[in-house]
């Protein structure tokens, strides 16, 4: 277990101190920063522009991170053999994987919990200037869609993973992860179409079965969406909290343990 | 080692390269060995199968009296690996807390061996500093240093002096005549001959992947024969190096 947590912690102090991250915080800042001038284009309901822009940086800034960090964790260390100096300690190959994956989490963690914060300036900002005593904001369900944007980072990050073990080579886990985010975020509304059965609107039987099995195989990534319920101060089903983190969970575990086999597997000549 | 044997399949063309053909070594507690060979000989595919990083195709490895794969055989290893790369953003200070945790050592003894290593290896002024900062002679040497945190009885050198200034080498070349009067097993391969005839008890000569010699070094090596003799003469027997 020592094997897994130092991994974890070394992963994510070299996540924190890569150039890329600083790059990405600096957009996310000029978006909170622009979202307050943004929200003056709209008449009414400033307080849910603002949130929804504020939810929608964070979950992009989260996932440009990952992408650029993740896709490198794996195939970087085999490339350039920095594997051989974990893996040649008492690490399995199934503990490497673990390390990293624990280490991407934790930083998906700490950047979502510091976007999170500086998030809430353009959103209380907001409040203030353009006070609306009929407009209904929760603060709590604003908090739940970040804790849930981090689910869902860590869930691609889990897929980031899942393919850099097949694949040493970072672009094609890159190219991989990205179709899958987009299929991920999409899935839903097309399955949706498909179950709408509207009129005049024939789909063949055999595009059908793939919409359905594309539904099933990739992750649903919309699930974990609450920028609407967050805007406009909706409430939460409460067996949305019992699913989806069980989806979540089972998914990622799944995500985590192929990819543990896979590397189990591996040599590294 | 007993019959090692390790064949590679060439991705495309799936032509089979025999890295290993049969060897069979048997190294003693607290004795230097040199293992030495052209490059390509079979040094470094030998050195992965012990660690575990590659599998032999046929033939097996115990340390110890355990195989290879036993997840705790690693924790009496210290490895330096050939060139070694390091995570860029990390201090030597913290990729010696890592190798030191991994091995479950306590906060306060890693700090005082940190400490120690650093000083024995001249890397105390640059332990904070990211290892991207380092030279290569400076890398080579937070590698030993990661390799000997845990006070391994066992250590494994890929070629610990190449790349290495002068002064770099001496400091290395001390290291390891300070290990061998600890009493730890060590096991490099290089190509300077004259440093593992000075350090080793023991040599092994490998050409195209078998063993070719095994030299006592005292024993062996008579006034007027130099190890350097003894190698080039058996690459002429071998009838050269394969490509």
């Amino acid at each position: 277990m020592n094997g897994v947590l130092s991994l974890a912690s070394i992963t994510l102090k070299e996540g924190i101190r890569n150039r890329a991250i600083f790059g990405i915080f600096i957009m996310a800042l000029l978006m909170f920063a622009a979202s307050i001038i943004l929200t003056n284009l709209f008449m009414r309901d400033i307080i849910k522009v603002a949130a929804d822009l504020s939810l929608a940086t964070i979950s992009f800034s989260g996932l440009l991170m990952i992408i650029f960090i993740g896709t490198n964790l794996l195939s970087k260390d085999i490339d350039k053999r920095t594997i051989y100096m974990v893996i040649s300690r008492p690490i399995s190959r199934a503990e490497y994987v673990l390390g990293k994956f624990g280490g991407l989490c934790l930083l998906v963690l700490v950047t979502t919990i510091f976007l999170g914060i500086v998030s809430s300036v353009p959103v209380y900002a907001s409040s203030l200037i353009y006070h609306n005593p009929q407009t209904i904001f929760v603060w709590t369900t604003y908090i739940t869609a970040i804790v849930f944007i981090a689910m869902k980072l860590m869930l691609i990050s889990a897929v980031i993973i899942f393919f850099s073990s097949i694949t040493s080579t970072s672009f094609i886990s890159l190219i991989l992860t990205v179709a899958t985010y987009i299929i991920g975020s999409t899935n839903e509304t097309v399955k949706g179409i498909l179950d709408a059965k509207m009129e005049g609107v024939h789909i063949s039987p055999p595009i059908a079965a793939i919409i359905k099995t594309v539904y099933y195989v990739f992750p649903n990534l919309s699930a974990f969406d609450l920028k609407l319920q967050a805007a406009h101060g909706l409430p939460i089903p409460a067996e949305y909290f019992l699913w989806t983190p069980v989806y979540w969970l089972l998914y990622t575990g799944i995500l985590v343990t192929m990819a543990c086999l896979i590397m189990t597997r591996k040599e590294f000549p | 080692m007993d019959s090692l044997t390790k064949v590679f399949k060439k991705e495309f063309s799936k032509k089979k390269v025999v890295a290993l053909n049969s060897l069979t070594l048997d190294i003693q507690e607290g004795e230097v060995f040199g293992f030495l060979g052209p490059n390509g000989a079979g040094k470094s595919t030998t050195i992965k199968i012990l660690l575990n990083l590659i599998w032999p195709t046929s033939g097996t490895v115990s340390i110890d009296g355990k195989s290879a794969a036993h997840k705790s055989v690693h924790e009496l290893i210290g490895y330096l690996p050939e060139n070694p790369y390091f995570y860029d953003h990390l201090s030597a200070r913290e990729l010696l807390w890592f190798g030191g945790k991994s091995c479950n050592l306590q906060n306060t003894v890693i700090r005082d061996r940190t400490e120690k290593l650093m000083q024995d290896l001249d890397l105390t002024t640059a332990m904070n500093r990211p290892l991207r900062s380092y030279s290569k002679g400076m890398v080579q040497r937070a590698g030993l240093a990661l390799a000997l945190i845990h006070s391994p009885r066992i250590l494994i050198l890929d070629e610990p002096m190449s790349g290495l200034d002068p002064m770099g080498r001496r400091k290395v070349f001390d290291l390891i005549s300070s290990l061998k009067k600890e009493g730890k097993t060590v096991f490099f391969s290089s190509h300077i001959l004259h440093d593992i005839e000075r350090l080793c008890d023991r040599a092994a000569i490998l050409i195209n992947g078998g063993l070719k010699r095994l030299i006592t070094v005292r024993q062996d090596l008579q006034p007027g024969l130099t190890l350097e003799d003894v190698f080039l003469d058996e690459v002429a027997k071998s009838g050269g190096i394969r490509e």
